[in-house]
């Protein structure tokens, strides 16, 4: 590690703010099928102000894919550490992971303030969990979403866990439809400030905005080309919703639908095309074209209303809002092999975002936030304090 | 701290950790600390502007008070059915609200008089100009709510035209689903949501 990289790892310890204001907790309401792996967690000696060891435990019981168990019990794998004062920045962090043969996998040491044990802890859970699985975990991963209403509107970011969460958008007008930029540099989302709605990018480090679009009508859904050099949102300037693409930089939207229905929802698939949601058939139903318009390809078969698409990070899912006997859930169709399935047991459930591992789906219920594994098998409920909605997870940090 | 090292820092931050376990035991002379950090004003708009916008982790720790009264009135715990939510209930009188039904945007013969009522209004004051507001209720996907509260919204604004009223004096606004009249999960609460409100 060069020492510019070690200098940015020891200023993100020492600067992310960690108040302590946890409105947020997650249950896990159910399990994975059978039991996830077992996995012995010791507490952690030494005596840091955090519970690392029931961090990581939490971390790890929540992707649904281990079973944490107390210090000393049977298990596949072990993690004991310690966290004590020390080090130039106040605590030493140190842990090892370890087989039932007592064969170590892992054994790394961390220099860092009081104010970022956790997230020390949640960096260990994904460690652990990218040697076990080999996917990525999503404990250092955070969250978008809208809170608040009835007079005043915010926009905040959390940990994936719920905890820390931030405040970057307070507003007395509606605020809706968060999408972070492929880096998690920015927030584009829209604004109805001055009682008309704008779209809106929002830098998340200095909280500098800048408005790209407030035609007359709808300004709304906007999502990010896989390269963040594009937005497609939804202008009804010309009378009618439809679906505009609009160069970072460049003053002009151009238009990729046109007709009488709604267009609206559009997002981009990893290879430059759009899904987006449409009524051109007499039913909100989800379409596919070409990143500049033409002929769309419907998507969607399944009842009478499936809208608001996200695309998994491989583009192979579709997860949406799926209406049936009168409620709504979030369902996911698998675009390789066609299958269909309703994954929640719905009510109000919308604005489905998939977690950068592809494993997660974040949602609402119309009042506050739950998580879905695309297979169905691992649901997670926030615990709010406040409301949540318009959930988006946000990619990896590069 | 130097004002050029800040986003770079905050850049760090959101690395979120990325790339920094080590075995190393790492230093370095920078002294900053989060207290530091914090004390430094978040990035807001403009004085009288309606929102305020920060970078991470730069909103005043108030703010969060707000957030948690705000957000406690609307969860839905305690909420019962047909509830007003707290300062979003709608100050418009009953003359100036045409309602719809579930998934339409037609016009209902009762909405007539209401709409014909306003459009006297604007045809004899010309200089008078209204914003329709467009609702819809909370079931479904908001952003194609928006839409769907357009179109209700643009079918006032047809008849309106229709009975004289100059197209420049209308204009039109969809909130979708993001300002209920009622707060409650159930048919009376969405019957008050589906709504066009005439603004003056």
């Amino acid at each position: 590690m060069n020492l510019f990289t070690r200098l940015l790892c020891l200023l993100t310890l020492l600067l992310s703010s960690s108040l302590a204001h946890a409105q947020l907790t997650i249950d896990i309401t159910k399990g994975i099928e059978g039991s996830g792996i077992p996995i012995a967690i010791a507490p952690f000696s030494g005596g840091a102000p955090e519970n690392i060891a029931s961090i990581i435990a939490a971390d790890l019981q929540r992707t649904g894919k281990f079973a944490p168990q107390s210090a000393g019990s049977r298990a596949d794998y072990s993690v004991a550490g310690q966290a004590g004062s020390g080090g130039s920045r106040g605590y030493i962090v140190q842990f090892q992971l370890s087989g039932a043969q007592g064969g170590q996998l892992l054994n790394l040491s961390f220099d860092a303030p009081a104010n970022q044990l956790r997230a020390v802890a949640h960096r260990i859970s994904d460690l652990i969990y990218e040697k076990l699985t080999g996917d990525k975990g999503l404990a250092g991963t955070r969250i978008a979403y809208v809170a608040g209403g009835g007079g005043t509107w915010y926009l905040m970011v959390a940990d994936a866990d719920g905890q820390n969460p931030q405040m970057i958008l307070r507003s007395g007008q509606p605020i809706m439809s968060p999408a972070w930029a492929p880096d998690g540099s920015r927030l584009a989302y829209v604004s109805f400030e001055g009682r008309r709605p704008q779209i809106v990018v929002q830098d998340v480090v200095n909280g500098s905005r800048r408005t790209v679009s407030a035609a007359p009508g709808i300004n709304g859904a906007p999502s990010w080309s896989p390269d963040g050099q594009r937005l497609a949102f939804t202008l009804s300037k010309d009378g009618n919703p439809e679906i505009y693409v609009l160069n970072i930089g460049s003053a002009t939207p151009s238009r990729l639908t046109s007709g009488g229905a709604i267009d609206t929802e559009p997002v981009w698939l990893p290879d430059g095309g759009i899904v987006f949601t449409s009524d051109r058939g007499g039913s909100p139903q989800l379409y596919r074209m070409g990143s500049g318009g033409g002929g769309a390809q419907r998507l969607t078969f399944e009842g009478d209303y499936n809208a608001r698409p996200a695309v998994s990070p491989d583009g192979r899912y579709l997860a949406m809002v799926h209406r049936r006997g009168g409620r709504f859930h979030i369902a996911v169709l698998d675009l390789q092999n066609r299958q269909f399935r309703v994954l929640t047991s719905g009510g109000l459930d919308e604005s489905p975002s998939f977690a950068p591992n592809g494993k997660m789906i974040i949602y609402s219920n119309g009042q506050r936030l739950a998580a879905v594994s695309v297979d169905g098998s691992v649901k997670q409920d926030f615990a709010l304090r406040g409301n949540g909605r318009d959930p988006v997870w946000a990619p990896f940090a590069r | 701290m130097n004002p050029l090292i800040r986003p770079l820092i905050a850049v760090a931050t959101l690395a979120l950790l990325a790339g920094c376990a080590t075995t190393e035991q790492a230093t370095t002379e920078e002294q900053q600390t989060p207290q530091d950090t914090a004390a430094q004003p978040g990035i807001t708009a403009q004085p009288g502007q309606e929102a305020y916008s920060y970078g991470y982790g730069q909103a005043p720790a108030g703010g969060y008070e707000t957030y948690d009264a705000s957000g406690g009135a609307v969860a839905g715990a305690g909420r019962r059915p047909g509830q007003a939510i707290a300062g979003g209930g709608s100050a418009v009188p009953a003359d100036r609200i045409v309602y719809f039904s579930f998934d339409s945007a037609e016009i209902l013969p009762e909405s007539q008089t209401i709409i014909e009522g306003n459009a006297r209004k604007l045809t004899k004051s010309s200089r008078t100009v209204t914003q329709l507001e467009g609702h819809t209720d909370e079931r479904g996907s908001r952003e194609y709510n928006i839409a769907l509260g357009e179109r209700r919204a643009h079918a006032v604004r047809q008849a309106m035209i229709a009975m004289g009223v100059a197209p420049q004096q209308i204009r039109v606004v969809s909130y979708g689903e993001e300002r209920a009249a009622a707060g409650g999960a159930d048919e009376q609460s969405y019957a008050l949501n589906r709504r066009v409100e005439i603004v003056y």
